[in-house]
């Protein structure tokens, strides 16, 4: 991007703006601008992006205005979490914090609170960035995403969705409404770990663990690993390994080494060097890993 | 700040490391109706951009708009319109032709033999120079018997290397220029220096100075990045002469960050000791990649060997400077000017050297320092006076005391994933540049004082508040001495038509070098107003004394023992104006007889998680000697705040480029330029601040500087503790956890 175009003082495009109050209406505006309409929930990185160029949206829509996608709740398929819940919202809310408290854990360490009281979750997930604190940890719990398509909606588990950097499955039309995280097994045990190089700073790497012991034994074990391939991913044979076993460091150590095998190497990293990412995503493992076995042990 | 009828002003920028602009076409930008300048529009004046030093010292390479830029980011031309959008859309409507030429970005590289020259003709004071290898200018010294070092009993030589850093300021680079019906100029600018801000745009505009008149504005920290006037403020009075217009010129972040940023050093060190613990000698050669331009490269090449052997006692000293141009943002003064660099690596090698003599390195810091009677030449080698105040003593064993120093861990015996070490570092800074003698660099400031028909005062100065609360300084100088209440003495926001000269806010002068002018100012009103209670009194003007009432809220003059012979200021006051004595008021300007080091020591204690290569921030105890402590919490916070960018420049901060294209990795972008908030530090119970028990006789009240000196010892504290800790040093800077992981992994191969 040639350096005279970027002015961070204002929007230095000129845009339409729109602000459904339905979701059909964003949806049918959606199909019609397609790649030229871009959706404004925080705006955290839509709003950057464009005072620096790097994205060129003709029509910006607000989807702000479209009540039903702000909401937590508890339903009898888990919680409901709506795409344009604020991360702070996520950060705070009681009943997360009681449910799913890998969320809480994994919300608060985005940004600063000015920027938690901006950004969404939705946001968060669909700008499927590797990075995104928000995608290691529901990837964890299972979750299943809700996407609006004037035929009716769709459901697909994140990891569907997620198709890589920058990438998600939303076809033309379409928009994420929101996400459903199943119940949770009652006792288990859940951390979320990152690394980065200052409190605002996004992940060089983060690591997500939700386990439960049965008779001494991991019993349910989900484990996956964010900023270290084209997105945060779950690391099955790592899972495989420790179910039915009794968590022990040799098994930790056995299982981390498997979750390092994850990280792939990409031309254009340059906050961290794979080396280093593989080293790290060790030690964050092993924190997840045995912190979220204490507190499966504490609820055993 | 908004004016009617003001434009808003944008500069095109060079997307090229280096190129020779064959064309400029702006008549789409004009058939907008945006006013536009070129470089062929702009008076043809090569000039320096920081006018500190004396013209013989000063070496000239700028232009208000550059024709040939040498950095991504140099102002080619620019253009005002109605809005920042209107501007922004004219600026895309111009036109650039370039011929890209050849770049460099590593200094070694410029030195080449056959690599392309960044400049090839510059000025030395008005006299043409030729540039070869690209070293912009160098300096050497050799002082002592070279046997001492080659004959010591130990002998260490290093290469060190320090990270580009950006100021990171509050505000960017800003600007408003209102063109006057006299054909002169009004100036507001984030600037550290008024006057020096006027007397550039007279030396290229031409423009008669009284005519030009520079405000003094609010400032929210500036480091060092506004003692040269900033190109914001050439290009934007440009704007407003040829458009009649008050013009505004703000920079972006994205701007900013390829405007200024701090000289990166390589240094390559060699020191010896002998077994008795007393250093013998040493060598230095510092490499300077000073970007595009130079600023003050070459008083910076005298500071460097200043810092250097003003640090230690070294028998024998032998030093070359050259500072290189690459084709990279311009550097310039970083707080500390070149101090926190040589600190981290003398502050390492010493830790180093303690180590192979086998003597605790607190203990070789105690023997070796430089303090009280000794000669000190901090500000380069023209600047030399005698030290007369010294806590260095107090700082060290009293620091060492409260952390328990000698019973701090070993390196060799951690070995789990949580390593926690001590280090210890110390440093100094100079207050102001005052010598007995003139030098290269000018520094004097002046104060007006005058008091007001109720018997308060006005107090006027150029020298400007960079948010350090440095006037509030001044104020509690004159209180003292005329015995009144703060609030008595009001500060007046000047420019340079209402005030004397002041060279700049810099090199920690604030309270030292303006507190020295505002106590003169305040001596002299004292005097006039002793000389009118005499008359008042019938008593002589010395003998009577001053005293303040709380009852009355009034300083009363009186004939002590003598019923009856008293006076108030505001009664004083009154008397001269109906009497037509005139207005008690006394304008001087002030230099400063030395520059006295104002003393720093660290004491730091981190945890490395060696898995993560993260190191935490655990207990800081800081001693500083700032004489008379003037502003105890604001000093204290200055502390806080040196600790905090010390921190960050050791282990967070750098600029590198992209070798392709010629930018700045991090695209211009503060989101990739990472610094510490809050909670990256620790808390702030954890960090203790104490101050000696010192006087400085030259300073007001006993006061010196603390600015600069609470930055310095920073960075090689941070290492020492880290080294502590791991048992590895680091001779890169930042030391970060990619770093940490990779030595440790080398270490254990």
């Amino acid at each position: 991007m040639s350096i005279n175009k970027v002015n961070t003082h204002i929007i230095p495009m000129e845009f339409q703006y729109h602000a459904p109050t339905t979701l059909a209406e964003a949806s049918a505006l959606l199909e019609k601008y397609g790649d030229e309409a871009k959706i404004l929930a925080g705006g955290t990185d839509l709003i950057p992006h464009m005072k620096q160029r790097k994205v060129e949206a003709t029509h910006v829509i607000n989807i702000k205005k479209i009540p039903e996608l702000a909401c937590i709740k508890e339903t009898s398929k888990g919680i409901e979490i709506g795409a344009n819940t604020k991360l702070r919202a996520i950060e705070l809310s009681p009943l997360i914090k009681e449910k799913t408290p890998l969320l809480s854990e994994a919300a608060a360490t985005v940004g600063s609170v000015q920027i938690r009281n901006l950004g969404t979750v939705g946001g968060n997930i669909c700008n499927a960035s590797p990075s995104a604190d928000m995608a290691t940890p529901l990837l964890a719990l299972d979750t299943v995403v809700n996407v609006y398509n004037r035929e009716g909606s769709k459901d697909y588990t994140l990891e569907e969705f997620l198709h890589g950097r920058g990438e998600v499955k939303l076809e033309p039309g379409e928009l994420l409404t929101g996400m459903t995280i199943p119940l949770q097994p009652k006792n288990a045990g859940m951390a979320f770990e990152k690394v980065g190089w200052t409190t605002f700073d996004i992940a060089t790497v983060n690591v997500a663990a939700v386990l439960t012991l049965k008779d001494g034994k991991i019993d349910h074990c989900r484990v996956t690993l964010g900023a270290c391939s084209p997105a945060p991913v779950r690391v099955y044979q790592a899972e495989s390994i420790l179910i039915g076993e009794e968590p022990t460091q040799e098994l930790f150590d056995e299982a981390v080494y498997l979750i390092a095998a994850c990280v792939e190497p990409r031309e254009s990293w340059r906050r961290a060097p794979p080396e280093y990412r593989r080293k790290a995503s060790q030690a964050l493992a092993i924190d997840a890993l045995t912190r979220s076995i204490e507190k499966a042990r504490r609820l055993a | 700040m908004a004016f009617p009828n003001m434009l808003y002003g944008r500069v095109l920028k060079s997307p090229h490391a280096h190129a020779r602009v064959r064309s400029i076409d702006v008549s789409k930008a004009e058939k907008m109706g945006a006013v536009t300048i070129t470089p062929d529009e702009i008076p043809d004046v090569t000039y320096c951009p920081r006018l500190v030093s004396v013209p013989e010292a000063t070496y000239k390479d700028w232009k208000v708009l550059a024709d040939k830029p040498h950095y991504v980011g140099e102002a080619i031309g620019a253009v005002a319109a109605e809005s920042e959008e209107e501007a922004q859309k004219a600026l895309e409507a111009i036109e650039v032709e370039y011929d890209v030429l050849g770049a460099s970005f590593d200094a070694f590289d410029a030195m080449k033999p056959g690599a392309e020259q960044v400049h090839d003709e510059i000025y030395l004071k008005d006299d043409l120079l030729k540039v070869e290898n690209n070293i912009g200018c160098q300096l050497s010294i050799t002082e002592g018997d070279p046997i001492a070092l080659e004959e010591a009993d130990v002998v260490i030589e290093r290469t060190y290397r320090t990270n580009r850093r950006y100021h990171n300021q509050l505000e960017t680079k800003s600007v408003v220029v209102r063109p006057e019906a006299d054909g002169g100029i009004s100036v507001w600018s984030t600037t550290q220096t008024i006057h020096n801000t006027r007397l550039l745009l007279h030396d290229i505009y031409g423009i008669p100075m009284g005519k030009i008149r520079v405000y003094k504005v609010a400032l929210g920290g500036s480091f060092g990045s506004s003692i040269h006037v900033n190109p914001v403020v050439t290009i934007a009075v440009a704007l407003a002469l040829k458009s009649r217009r008050p013009v505004k010129l703000s920079y972006t972040r994205e701007e900013d960050i390829r405007d200024h940023c701090a000289y990166q050093m390589i240094f390559k060190l060699k020191l010896g000791a002998n077994k008795n613990g007393m250093l013998a000698g040493g060598r230095l050669e510092a490499y300077l990649d000073i970007g595009a331009h130079q600023i003050q490269a070459y008083p910076l090449l005298g500071c460097i060997v200043g810092w250097w052997v003003s640090l230690y006692k070294l028998p024998y000293k032998d030093y070359v400077g050259k500072a290189v141009y690459t084709n990279k943002v311009p550097s310039c003064a970083f707080r500390g000017y070149g101090n926190p660099q040589i600190s981290w690596v003398v502050e390492t090698m010493m830790d180093e050297l303690a180590g192979k003599i086998d003597i605790d390195p607190l203990d070789f810091r105690l023997k070796n320092y430089i303090g009280e009677g000794d000669l000190f030449w901090g500000q380069g080698p023209s600047v030399k006076s005698i030290i007369q105040s010294c806590g260095v003593e107090e700082i060290l064993t009293k620091g060492a005391e409260m952390v328990d120093w000698y019973n701090r861990p070993n390196p060799e015996e951690q070995t789990g994933r949580y390593r926690r070490g001590w280090g210890v570092g110390r440093g100094y800074h100079t207050s102001s540049a005052g010598a007995p003698v003139p030098s290269s660099i000018v520094d004097f400031g002046g104060a007006i004082l005058k008091m007001n028909e109720d018997g308060t005062f006005d107090y006027i100065s150029a020298l400007m508040d960079h948010g350090c609360g440095t006037q509030e300084a001044h104020v509690k100088i004159i209180a003292e001495e005329l015995q009144v209440p703060v609030n008595k003495v009001n500060i007046i926001r000047g420019d340079t038509g209402t005030t004397v000269y002041d060279v700049c806010t810099h090199a920690s002068r604030g309270v030292y070098s303006g507190g020295g002018a505002a106590l003169k100012v305040a001596m002299k009103v004292q005097e006039q107003i002793r000389s009118f209670a005499g008359r008042i009194l019938d008593a002589y003007p010395h003998a009577v004394r001053i005293r303040y009432d709380e009852e009355t809220d009034q300083t009363i003059i009186f004939a002590e023992g003598i019923e009856g012979r008293e006076v108030s200021y505001r009664e004083i006051a009154e008397t001269a104006r109906h009497k037509n004595w005139g207005t008690v008021a006394s304008v001087e300007s002030y230099r400063q007889p030395s520059c006295p080091p104002h003393f720093t020591g660290y004491f730091v204690n981190v945890e490395v998680d060696t898995w993560t290569g993260k190191v935490k921030l655990l207990r800081v105890v800081a001693g500083a000697d700032i004489g008379t402590v003037i502003n105890p919490l604001l000093a204290a916070g200055q502390v806080h705040g040196g600790f905090a960018q010390g921190w960050s420049m050791t282990t967070l901060e750098d600029m590198p480029y992209d070798p392709i294209d010629g930018d700045l990795v991090n695209r211009g972008s503060i989101a990739n330029y990472k610094v510490p908030t809050t909670q990256d530090l620790l808390d702030v119970d954890d960090l203790t601040v104490f101050f000696a028990d010192t006087y400085e006789p030259t300073g007001p009240f006993g006061a010196k500087g603390i600015g600069e000196g609470a930055l310095n010892p920073v960075a090689g504290t941070v290492a020492n503790a880290i080294q502590n800790a791991l048992g590895v040093r680091f001779f890169q800077l930042p030391i970060t956890p990619i770093r940490i992981l990779e030595a440790l992994k080398e270490k254990e191969e």
